[in-house]
């Protein structure tokens, strides 16, 4: 690990807190339930990032760690897709 | 003849490491299963509305600022034991400890209201994914909060690497919560 | 910083204090452990087997009761079924394929001491076992065993009202879930070792083929089992709690089930199906001493298919009810997932073109596997384009079709496997006319028990029935289930030539040399059977790839991978 620089983990900290009072403030937004609910998980997955990317160091990793993180995940996006019609749609 | 028998890994690459991710990766499949389901049920019907309603948004922050929280002192103490600062490291994790022991109690006390209220598993489908979503997630809570306690008892801290393989667990429960909080509290 | 644990152990030491328990029961060698696994997948191999039996028996002559176990009623019929399928897919298969051949050929093939993690996969071979305990255990039980199929669909499963099984189906979940945990371990250590303790010159593309077949399966594995466990804790907590994931009349929804069995159930028949191909790709080269044709591109294909294997699960829904939009991209990817199987079996047999073949009995089984599984994989066209497979499923075409698949993989490629390691895990050779004998009444048996299958699921019978004299359509026909029935039992028969050659071997027979074979592959250049940690002092280094047979380079018609040029001997 002492062959990179270490991100500033406080100011991470500092960062995750705020998204997490913005998504918080998104979901008592007025009007548009569809626009909050977008701001909620585009702040979830910001997080999700953050700690990926700097607590996991996976921005210091090589490309095969990436690959095994990232492959289940699109997996999982695509069982969200194929699941719609049944659960979805037909109901 | 001494036989050196994993001396020979091939530089760069840490079997720690790679192991550990691995796990990850089908850990990610587990959630990941419960949370499409969700999602598609989620988005299938209709009044869940009313029952996220009654989940208590306060006790849910409190729980996701704890264990962001967590995370911070997690990866603190990974760098301190990079520092070699013994002290600095004990510290941090204990509080990781703690803060993971807090989230369980905090979760104790949301589940015994809830059940007060009269809303257990069995009271509908979206009690019944309430219940199994954080309960597996709790689990997981609570072995990483074994692993760290084993970690800072057996006092095999001199090496950085098993304290960021423990935050890799430890991070990746966290991120589970991340998308936990606002599927269940908020959406 | 990049200390990895590394641990220095002292050969004499472990051979000297290693008493018997460490040595055969406690063991971290990655050796002993895959015996474990072969052992345990044996034992599951003679219970499937049996219950097979008795099936068969059942079907045949439905009014009579079966010789040894007494009359089976409906309900004992689905226990039978639901056992069979489980114990063949999930306790023979898998612990045999990938438990046995992966913990044995990972390391000695990649130039490794031991699994990256060796107490890890002591902890995996025992949680397995007692997996094993756990469903031994069910058939003894109040109710019996489970018997809600191997799928376990709910709502079947997810009351103990309908199939009068309740304490069975629980400890059917819970076998599972050991069993998943078992394998989970062993495929981090796979994973792990092959891609951090190759030996140096041991490239990705220098591996042999069987372990990126491994590989790729573990990788399945890892990823597709856990929506499955998801399922399965919501089956659980359906069954105790009271929890309504699968229940219509709470906002559940049963199919769900299948969508996450499936799910996983699709990429795990490639976790049985790749590792058997990957022993015959290996034992291919080495009888028709010539190089394997396009490596690289088998393992584009194996990636692909694995890639594939993820979108293929609904086409085992076609009749479920399921949504009809989904029927189209489904039957899309089943037929085009036959494309790198295609590829892989045609090398196969590109391989065999012009090669001097010798017929020794591994080659036989991996022969024996090309032509069964081009069967089974022809009829897998038919079940996976959903107009057709709405006339067959569920009938005895498509029973016909899976054991073309699963059979001629777990038991022509793992005999194939088996009898061309045996001489390295045992130190002994078999012999080599009671292995052909084995083999050639195999074969007859396992066609003349399975063939007749198709016809009669055309003809219209239904998958787990108990009494097909019970529809009239079906009387005239019954010859057929006679005939597979007969068959059967001379298949299980069959058998005995192999349980005399191993004991025999075992006991009396001639030592093995190191490279019986003349094989190019790391395994060989060690000591048969390898001691603790593999290879003496200095580990081997490799200068090329697995399968240059019958190079002009050499002498030899091998030229081993730990072979530098500046040794050539011409």
């Amino acid at each position: 690990m002492a062959s990179h620089g270490r991100p500033n983990y406080v100011a991470i900290w500092g960062w995750l807190v705020a998204l997490m009072i913005l998504g918080l403030a998104a979901s008592f937004l007025p009007g548009a339930r569809g626009l909050a609910v977008a701001l909620i998980f585009a702040t979830a997955v910001a997080k999700a990032l953050l700690v990926a990317l700097n607590y996991m160091h996976l921005k210091f990793e090589p490309r095969l760690i990436y690959a095994i993180a990232i492959v289940p995940v699109l997996f999982v996006l695509m069982l969200i897709v194929a699941l719609f019609p049944d659960f979805v749609f037909s109901r | 003849m001494a036989i050196r028998t994993e001396a020979q890994a091939i530089p760069g690459i840490l079997p720690g490491k790679v192991g550990v991710w691995w796990f990850l990766a089908s850990e990610i499949m587990l959630f990941g299963g419960l949370i499409a389901t969700f999602i598609v049920f989620r988005l299938g019907s209709t009044g869940w509305h009313g029952d996220a309603a009654h989940l208590s948004v306060p006790i849910g922050a409190t729980n996701t600022l704890v264990l962001l929280t967590s995370s911070l002192t997690m990866v603190q103490a990974f760098a301190k034991a990079e520092d070699v600062n013994e002290r600095g490291l004990r510290n941090n994790l204990a509080l990781t400890i703690l803060m993971g022991l807090a989230f369980l109690g905090i979760k104790a006390i949301e589940y015994s209201s809830e059940v007060w209220a009269g809303y257990t598993p069995a009271s509908g489908i979206f009690w019944s994914f309430y219940y199994t979503m954080t309960g597996l997630h709790a689990l997981h809570v609570l072995a990483g909060a074994i692993v760290n306690s084993i970690l800072l008892g057996a006092g095999r801290l001199r090496n950085p690497l098993r304290l960021e393989l423990a935050g890799l667990y430890w991070h990746f429960v966290d991120i589970v919560w991340i998308f936990l909080f606002p599927l269940l509290y908020l959406a | 910083m990049r200390e990895s644990g590394a641990a220095v152990l002292d050969v004499h030491a472990h051979h000297a204090e290693r008493g018997f328990w460490r040595t055969y029961v406690f063991s971290t060698d990655h050796k002993m452990i895959g015996k474990q696994y072969l052992s345990l997948g044996l034992f599951w191999a003679v219970v499937g087997g049996l219950l097979a039996h008795v099936m068969r028996w059942q079907l045949a002559w439905p009014e009579t009761a079966v010789p040894g176990w007494g009359e089976v009623g409906p309900e004992t019929y689905n226990v039978l079924v639901t056992m069979h399928g489980t114990i063949m897919v999930f306790f023979v298969a898998m612990p045999i394929l990938l438990g046995a051949f992966g913990n044995f050929l990972i390391p000695l093939m990649i130039g490794a001491r031991d699994m990256a993690f060796p107490r890890l996969n002591m902890l995996s071979v025992w949680v397995f076992a007692l997996a094993s305990l756990v469903l031994l255990v069910s058939f003894f039980i109040p109710g019996g065993a489970a018997s809600a199929g191997w799928t376990g669909y709910p709502p079947l499963s997810a009351k103990a009202e309908y199939t009068g099984v309740n304490w069975g189906m629980d400890l059917w979940i819970l076998a599972h879930a050991l069993e998943f945990a078992a394998f989970l371990m062993g495929g981090v250590n796979y994973l792990t070792t092959a891609i951090a303790l190759r030996v140096p010159g041991m490239t990705f593309f220098r591996l042999p083929l069987v372990i990126w077949q491994l590989l790729t399966a573990t990788t399945l594995f890892l990823l597709s089992v856990g929506p499955l466990i998801a399922g399965a804790v919501m089956l659980l907590l359906d069954r105790i709690i009271g929890t309504h994931f699968y229940a219509a009349e709470g906002g559940g929804d049963p199919l769900l089930w299948q969508h996450l069995f499936w799910f996983f159930g699709h990429p795990e028949v490639y976790v049985i199906l790749l590792p058997a191909v990957g022993l015959v790709l290996d034992v291919l080269p080495v009888f028709a001493r010539k190089p394997i044709f396009g490596y690289r591109w088998i393992i584009y294909s194996t990636i692909a298919a694995g890639g594939l294997s993820f979108i293929v699960w609904a086409h085992h829904m076609f009749v479920s009810g399921m949504d009809p939009r989904l029927a189209m991209p489904f039957s899309i990817t089943t037929i085009l997932i036959s494309v790198p199987f295609a590829f892989i079996m045609f090398a196969m047999i590109a391989t065999l073109w012009k090669g001097s073949i010798r017929f020794d009995t591994p080659m036989l089984w991996a022969l024996g596997f090309v032509a069964m599984f081009i069967v089974g994989g022809l009829t897998g066209i038919f079940n996976g384009s959903a107009p057709a497979d709405i006339y067959i499923s569920d009938t005895y075409f498509v029973v016909a079709h899976f054991h073309y698949t699963l059979f001629s993989s777990v038991v022509f490629g793992g005999f194939a496997g088996f009898y061309f390691w045996f001489p390295k895990m045992f130190g002994r050779l078999l012999s080599e006319p009671l292995g052909k004998i084995h083999f050639w009444l195999t074969l007859v048996f396992f066609n003349v028990t399975f063939f007749p299958l198709h016809n009669i699921g055309l003809a219209g019978m239904m998958r787990r029935i108990a009494n097909p004299l019970e529809y009239e359509f079906l009387v005239p026909h019954q010859w057929i289930n006679v005939v597979a029935t007969v068959g059967g039992m001379l298949l299980l028969a069959s058998q005995i030539p192999f349980v005399v050659n191993v004991v025999w071997s075992l006991l009396a027979g001639k030592t093995a040399p190191k490279n019986p074979w003349g094989a190019n592959t790391l395994e060989w250049t060690a000591p048969s059977p390898p001691p603790h940690l593999n290879w003496g002092e200095t580990l081997p280094v490799v200068y090329r790839g697995a399968y240059e047979y019958s190079s002009p380079e050499v002498a030899e018609d091998w030229l081993p991978q730990d072979r530098t040029l500046a040794a050539r001997s011409r």
